[in-house]
């Protein structure tokens, strides 16, 4: 059966309703609206949930506790945690082109009229087929695939790879076009407070009444962290409601800004940040003109880390079946949700803050089994506590397997004198102390440090004007978190200038944090994971250890521990602790890897934001581009800006035919194209003349007012860098052309010259290339073209303006321009530079002007046609390997001067008379068609480097000599004319006899410039 | 003030000022549209006006002349030459900061600055970039939260205030910006040829919050 009609038949089959209704919500508290009941399904299901649920606490409401199968082995498995570390309860959420796979049902808000499904299972949650990995187990061990797989090695690409990627997926990408727009801004502020915890509300608090700007951002639609899931006191009231007061204060403060729902997931260098806030994936569809997400940079001159603690799971056999869960997690949906994530619950901790579940659990309607305590003793009053409750307490004991197929029926339990008993329940807390978020803090390459008190990695150096407090600091219990926090609020609002003092935290009920942590269960039962999320069990950090992968980065990568989407958030410390266990190391020395941006996974599209699709990067118009686009003209990019490149017309066969009607057309009567695009800079100074010697190779010490000559630029190094004109405006007024993929690296050379070469030189420059739209009218008929458009008073005829002469001029009644006798296409030609924002009226009357001259526009294809007939270099040959004599350019290279590059040009290999030299080429059949790229070889000669004597440049058909003609270096070119080569294309199979030729393939003894 | 200009350089006023039936076409033509766009509800977050027709130039001073410029504006102009990031400017025009020794002269039209050039001759060059640049307002009370989507500088007040001028980029364009007033207004300036670009940007990032786009009245 194939996946297309297993979609089609999910997408038949109507939502079912479910019989009994949330059957495992409490019947009052947590901080849900139970007035706003929300619709939702799940696999095509249909359940009930309430504002302020997310997905998992609605599953759980509803008693749904497999949810999903595991990466490798297709294991059931149900939801761990609460929070943004979920390794095992990702789904497909939303449908169609809003399908986003692998979203953590814990943190995905539920909405009316949600829809999620189940991934990574085939052809049901329930029946997986492909659970039979779970039998083969053996192979799929780490590092399987480099085992396995190795041979034939043609069949990995085509066989293996497909095969277990099919197998071993994470959900399914959405197939058509994202319809969501994503959003980005920038921030700036004072304090940044990350995370909006206890800790992070103090210290916003004690920062923000400082008048300092801060900035809180916590990912949580819900500012409070901790104190939402937990049973807790502060200054006589419940946490929860402190948090609510703390965050209203805040919110009345002018300049504190509070992001929620924004997930800091990067920091970098000189105060920079990464948050994405997700603006509208609680609800089904964004609001419109709202985006989905919003990526923020914000720059902060200090931040506090109140990121929090992730809970460690237990390692042991069967510890992944659904039903086994965080202690911490099962107190968030009792307290938070109002959900009993079972009836019967048992907890296994190795601490004192596991105990707290059970008071939780009997509160809220649940009977609790049994504690299991890893550690022998327990304090006296914690065994009573749960005994009070009816629950067994066993000390020194530990869970060494599970039972039940899709979710958890039983555990079994080894007491300390190493008796085992079966336990029936339906949900297993797990407490094995928690792990300081240190991931934001090692963003920057920092290595966090051991401690041994909280036995946690903790922050070692901090990036500059970061501090972290409360549990990401270490300080796990709720008066530290509360206490830190303040006095590193008013801190930091004091490292930046404001007053600020701490005021004294308010109190909190006792607590203790006494624990001691167990990395596995050594004799347990059955596959005991590690990572959830990849599959990673204690087996395969002893098979990594017993091959020898023993260093942290090689355990990572050898059994991809830590790889997943939720990058080892619950499972890296495991990893370590069972590693140190097998080498008789101590924890700190086998050491930790470190983590990397993001924290969570982010959206590509949010990184994008508006730039994507045609918008990815700008594009700069021509003053043309109005009349172009409405004659239809094609526009090809050249970088940013688009050229109108030919204008078809109804008829033309295809772009050929329109390109040579355009070089026809301006060869015999005259054409107009937008140069617009060629870079241009004005040059203004008393030592502007000297200026332009230095930085042009060829003279121009002898150029009067009002002329116009080409020009060479070379680099340092002796190399050609461009060409253009420098025109005489003016006694101290130059313009210089640039070429249009040069100019910006033109005019950043002149100005390095100015400012470093000869900051002593009186010159003023700046670039004109935006003010003057410049159009060349080029053809026998370019002057009569021209007579109207330019006003009377300007003679514009061959004596009075002849071939290089320039004029500042008025046009169309009186609007300023500049003309230029200049010519690309080695015809009668002007350029004339108009305002650009009569650019689009000056073209227009140019066509109408030229219509009875019959004009035709032409545009970059008909120009480079053009210029290639006339065997003008350009960007093809000027290609930053060329020296003005590989050009043909020597002969005009100034000798009594100084200019850039002038003693470098003339190293040797620069100077070998064997260097390929710019020379023509025609077909010796005529009929053949010209490739650029090609090499060429001797008539005869085998195709090898040796033999290769230069490269085809430019190609074009040219319809004035009716066939195909190219421009190349050739080695010792010009001494070579008549003789014949081989032009060799081994990439498209090209290989022909060519002629070599001059360059200048029309008009070469330029007559037609000067009529 | 704008008579200033023309009258202390004792220029012709009418010289070069276009009589021409040729059209100047807007930089924002063919992309921006007055009216409201994006959020219809509620007054619109963000005011865009289209400013047509103001007349612009690079001043750069000579070398070791500007002193001597600053002399020269202040006699002739009643002008002060800005200190870096600052932009002086009384009604609508004046001098915006650009570059070390490098400002942007605006004034209301084209014809504001004629004889600009004629009067700082020998101390600096003076060059029309009238054309160069696609200018717009942003205001409203939206507009700082508009603009943070593409400037990476700080525009709070405590940052950036009127009279102020960063030279920087918005949205991966090369961009001029300078504040007005405290409303806030600011004034933005980018290259005209990337007025399209720009423009989509300007108005995807104001949808959120309403926007109402207006062409200044011809003058």
């Amino acid at each position: 059966m194939s996946t297309i009609t297993l979609r089609r038949a999910e997408a038949d089959s109507p939502p079912v309703p479910t019989g009994r209704p949330q059957a495992f919500r409490t019947a009052t508290g947590g901080l849900i609206d139970r007035r706003r009941p929300l619709d939702f399904s799940f696999d095509g299901t249909r359940y009930a949930g309430f504002e302020g649920d997310t997905l998992a606490s609605a599953l759980l409401a509803n008693g749904v506790r497999l949810v999903g199968r595991s990466f490798k082995y297709h294991r059931p498995r149900g939801i761990l945690s609460a929070g943004s570390e979920e390794p095992n309860a990702l789904v497909e959420l939303r449908a169609g082109a809003r399908r986003e796979p692998n979203t953590r049902a814990t943190v995905a808000e539920l909405y009316e009229g949600l829809e999620a499904r189940s991934q990574n299972r085939w052809p049901s949650l329930r029946y997986d087929a492909l659970a039979v990995n779970a039998l083969a187990a053996p192979i799929f061990a780490a590092g399987f695939y480099y085992k396995t797989f190795m041979w034939p090695a043609a069949f990995w690409e085509k066989l293996y790879e497909p095969m277990i990627r099919r197998a071993a997926g994470l959900g399914r990408a959405a197939d058509a076009p994202d319809p969501d727009t994503y959003d980005r801004a920038h921030a700036f502020c004072d304090v940044l407070v990350i995370g909006g915890g206890p800790a992070g509300l103090s210290a916003a608090l004690a920062a923000g009444r400082s008048g300092a700007r801060v900035i809180l951002v916590d990912e949580d639609h819900r500012l409070g962290g901790r104190l939402l899931a937990e049973r807790r006191e502060i200054g006589s009231r419940s946490g929860a409601d402190w948090a609510r007061e703390t965050v209203a204060e805040l919110a009345s403060l002018p300049e504190v800004t509070i992001l929620s729902r924004t997930t800091l997931f990067g920091v970098y260098d000189h105060g920079a940040y990464g948050a994405v806030e997700r603006v509208s994936d609680h609800l089904a569809v964004p609001a419109a003109h709202a985006p989905r997400q919003r990526l923020w940079r914000i720059t902060a001159r200090r931040a506090v880390l109140a990121a929090g603690a992730i809970e460690r799971p237990h390692v042991f056999g069967g510890n992944d079946r659904p039903g086994v869960m965080l202690a911490g997690a099962v107190r968030t949906y009792l307290n938070r949700f109002g959900v009993l994530p079972g009836q019967r619950v048992a907890i296994f901790t190795s601490g004192d803050d596991g105990w707290r579940t059970a008071s939780d659990v009997a509160a809220a309607g649940g009977q609790v089994v049994a504690v299991i305590d890893a550690r022998a003793c327990v304090p006296p009053g914690l065994r009573r506590a749960a005994e009070a409750l009816g629950a067994r307490v066993i000390a020194g004991g530990y869970v060494s397997g599970t039972k039940g197929h899709l979710a958890l029926k039983a555990i079994e339990v080894v007491d300390t004198y190493g008796s085992s008993e079966t336990i029936a329940c339906d949900c297993l807390a797990m407490a094995n102390g928690w792990n300081p978020i240190v991931h934001l803090d090692s963003h920057l390459s920092r290595r966090p440090v051991w401690d041994a008190a909280i036995h946690a990695f903790v922050p070692g150096a901090l990036p500059s004007g970061m501090v972290a407090v409360g549990a990401a600091g270490g300080r796990l219990t709720l008066a530290a978190c509360l206490e830190t926090g303040s006095r590193a609020g008013a801190e930091m609002a004091a490292a930046c200038g404001f007053t600020a003092a701490p005021r004294d935290a308010p109190g909190t009920d006792p607590e203790s944090t006494e624990h001691t942590p167990l990395w596995r269960v050594a004799r347990s039962r059955g596959k005991a994971f590690v990572d959830f999320q990849n599959d990673v069990a204690a087996s395969d950090v002893e098979l990594a250890h017993r091959e020898g992968f023993r260093a942290v980065e090689h355990l990572k990568r050898y059994t991809t521990l830590g790889m997943a989407t939720d990058q080892g958030k619950t499972s890296n410390l495991a990893g370590l602790g069972i590693m140190a266990e097998l080498t008789g190391q101590a924890l700190p020395s086998v050491g930790t890897t470190v983590f990397r941006p993001p924290f969570t996974p982010v959206a590509i599209g949010a990184f994008a934001g508006h730039h994507r699709g045609k918008d990815f990067r700008a594009t700069r118009q021509v003053p043309s581009r109005a009349w172009c686009a409405e004659q239809g003209a094609v526009f090809v990019e050249t970088g940013l800006w688009l050229r109108p490149a030919y204008f078809p017309k109804a008829g033309e066969a295809d772009w050929l035919e329109s390109v040579n009607r355009e070089v026809n057309t301006v060869r015999s009567h005259v054409g107009v194209c937008d140069v617009t695009t060629l870079g241009k800079i004005d040059i203004q100074g008393r030592d502007a003349l000297a200026f332009i010697e230095r930085v042009c190779a060829n003279p121009f010490g002898t150029l009067p007012v009002g002329k116009a000559r080409y020009a060479v630029l070379l680099r340092e190094d002796g190399f050609v860098m461009d060409d253009g004109t420098v025109a005489r405006m003016g006694e101290t007024h130059f313009v210089m052309t640039a070429s249009t993929a040069n100019a910006a690296k033109v005019m950043q050379h002149l100005e390095f010259c100015h400012q470093w070469l000869w900051p002593d030189l009186d010159v003023q420059m700046v670039s004109v290339s935006e003010q003057w739209a410049q159009y060349a009218v080029a053809g026998p008929r370019a002057r009569d073209t021209l007579r109207s458009i330019v006003d009377e008073g300007f003679d514009i005829g061959n004596e009075a303006f002849p071939f290089l002469a320039c004029a500042e001029v008025t046009v169309g009644g009186g609007i300023p321009a500049r003309l230029f006798r200049i010519s690309f296409s080695g015809e009668l030609a002007y350029e004339l530079a108009v305002p650009a924002a009569y650019g689009d009226a000056a073209w227009r009357a140019i066509m109408q002007a030229g219509s009875t001259h019959g004009i035709t526009a032409y545009g970059s294809e008909a120009l480079s046609v053009m210029r290639i007939e006339k065997g003008h270099a350009a960007g093809a040959e000027i290609n930053g390997q060329t020296t003005a004599r590989d050009l043909g350019l020597g002969g005009m290279l100034a000798k009594k001067k100084d200019y850039v590059g002038r003693l470098m040009k003339e190293r040797p290999a620069l100077t070998d008379p064997d260097r390929p030299i710019l020379v023509g080429f025609r077909p010796v059949d005529r009929g053949a068609r010209l490739r650029a790229g090609a090499h060429f070889l001797a008539v005869g000669a085998a195709p090898s480097l040796a033999a290769d004597e230069g490269v085809m440049t430019s190609v074009a058909y040219s319809p004035s000599l009716g066939h195909w003609i190219g421009l190349g270096l050739l080695r010792r070119g010009p001494e070579r004319h008549g003789e014949r080569v081989r032009a060799y294309d081994p990439v498209r199979g090209g290989d022909i006899e060519v002629e070599i030729c001059s360059p200048v393939f029309v008009d070469p003894k330029e007559e037609k410039l000067r009529v | 003030m704008s008579d200033a200009v023309t009258t202390s350089a004792s220029a012709p006023r009418s010289a070069g000022t276009p009589r021409s039936a040729w059209a100047p076409r807007s930089a924002w033509a063919g992309f921006a549209q007055a009216g409201r766009h994006g959020r219809p509800q509620g007054e619109a977050g963000v005011h865009l006006t289209l400013r047509e027709g103001v007349g612009l130039a690079t001043v750069i001073a000579a070398d070791g002349q500007e002193a001597s410029l600053g002399r020269i504006l202040t006699d002739r102009l009643g002008w002060s030459l800005p200190e870096i990031g600052a932009a002086h400017l009384v009604g609508e025009q004046g001098l915006i900061w650009s570059g070390p020794g490098q400002w942007l002269a605006i004034a209301e039209t084209r014809a504001g600055l004629h004889g600009l050039a004629q009067a700082l001759h020998g101390v600096a060059a003076v060059t029309d970039q009238s054309d160069a640049r696609a200018l717009v307002r942003v205001s409203g009370p939206d507009a700082r939260r508009a603009l943070s989507k593409g400037v990476a500088i700080d525009l709070h007040p405590r940052a950036f205030r009127a009279g102020q001028v960063a030279i920087t980029a918005i949205a991966h364009v090369g961009a001029q910006i300078w504040q007005r007033d405290e409303a806030p207004s600011y004034d933005l300036a980018v290259a005209r040829s990337f007025a399209g670009s720009v423009w989509t940007w300007l108005s995807h990032a104001c949808a959120e919050f309403g926007c109402a786009v207006n062409r200044e009245p011809e003058r």
